[in-house]
């Protein structure tokens, strides 16, 4: 029985490991820190699996685990990143159509977004994962309207990061 | 906002770019320790707990209850002593069940206020023993002072000489606040560091919805 559960998750884990990855890119700096952060997020995801009953979908579960984790249970979070760390952590695809202007507003924006607190990555990274306002807000448990307000000042933080 | 759009489509186009960890390193990781700030707080909290629950059995007085001779004064002792059995069960009751509640599935707001209760919980009782700390050591100091028939001398001493009382008490309350002192700045530094971030994000979060 133990076995069947450890089997059925490991592989849904698998196969929804991305969402975790893309979590510890936004939540730590360098590849260690985000194993670190990985592996903590594994756990507590399998801890809480026997909980879970498949009347949501396991990545729709996956994110509210993962980004608890993230942003309550862990302790070893680096607030600020540097330029070294934040270059070697990205992974750019070249395409055909490069366009070095469009990259460099890429670049500065994800460095932008490191500097939002835990908070407003966590709305960020949903809006990022095209999640609606209802599934943000039930996340994070605020308000729908509340969510709204927030990601609108979030936009206006931003803006004043880019353009100090 | 348009560098958000820009990111949006970046970041969806590499969302399949990382380095996939196999099914191996997956059963490996679920047998792994949690380095989690719940479980620190839980590991702590026993230990405070069991450290206050215990520390009077430490205690030893029966010398100077004997020396004291009145049986009242023994019986008050004990029943004071069951009280704060009662007080401790009370509060391992009420921690168990805060802790029960702490749970990743809900939504980040309970989560917060779920592990911050707990907390809270070991925090009162602490408080509770640091209160009863103060009241006993008034308490023995008058009934060593007015029954113990060893302080018979100094009592004399002190009522010829008025300035000796006060130096008696100001040395008394300065060992107390010392006391105080350390404990505070130990809490301090244990609880900051485990749940600063904690507390920043909650504050963060209740603004939203304030």
């Amino acid at each position: 029985m133990s076995e069947n559960l450890e089997q059925s998750f490991v592989a849904q884990l698998k196969a929804n490991q991305n969402i975790i990855h893309k979590i510890c890119r936004l939540y730590t700096a360098g590849e260690d820190a985000h194993k670190d952060l990985f592996q903590e997020i594994t756990i507590q995801l399998w801890k809480a699996y026997p909980k879970f009953r498949g009347d949501s979908k396991f990545s729709t579960w996956t994110y509210r685990v993962a980004l608890n984790t993230a942003i309550t249970l862990y302790r070893k979070t680096k607030r600020t990143i540097s330029t070294v760390e934040y270059e070697s952590h990205q992974h750019f695809v070249k395409d055909v159509d490069y366009n070095y202007e469009e990259e460099e507003q890429i670049k500065l924006m994800y460095k932008a977004v490191y500097q939002l607190n835990d908070i407003e990555k966590a709305l960020v990274f949903m809006y990022l994962e095209d999640k609606d306002y209802q599934e943000i807000a039930e996340t994070l448990g605020i308000s729908e309207v509340n969510a709204r307000v927030k990601m609108n000042r979030i936009k206006g933080k931003l803006k004043k990061i880019l353009n100090p | 906002m348009k560098e958000l759009d820009l990111l949006k489509k970046d970041w969806q186009r590499n969302s399949d770019s990382f380095e996939q960890i196999s099914e191996k390193e997956i059963y490996k990781m679920i047998h792994q320790k949690s380095s989690s700030i719940v479980k620190w707080i839980l590991i702590i909290s026993i230990l405070e707990i069991s450290f206050w629950t215990f520390s009077n059995l430490f205690l030893n007085t029966d010398d100077v209850l004997q020396k004291i001779n009145h049986p009242e004064i023994v019986t008050a002792l004990e029943i004071l002593t069951y009280f704060n059995y009662a007080v401790a069960l009370f509060f391992v009751i009420i921690f168990y069940k805060n802790y029960k509640t702490i749970s990743t599935t809900v939504s980040t707001k309970l989560l917060m206020g779920a592990i911050l209760r707990t907390r809270k919980t070991v925090q009162y009782y602490v408080w509770y023993n640091l209160g009863m700390i103060v009241i006993t050591a008034i308490l023995s100091f008058f009934i060593a002072f007015v029954y113990n028939p060893d302080m018979a001398f100094i009592r004399e001493k002190l009522a010829v000489n008025g300035k000796a009382m006060f130096v008696t008490i100001g040395l008394s309350m300065l060992v107390a606040c010392a006391f105080f002192g350390l404990f505070w700045c130990f809490y301090r530094l244990l609880y900051g560091t485990l749940l600063r971030r904690l507390y920043a994000n909650y504050k963060e979060l209740k603004k939203i919805d304030f």
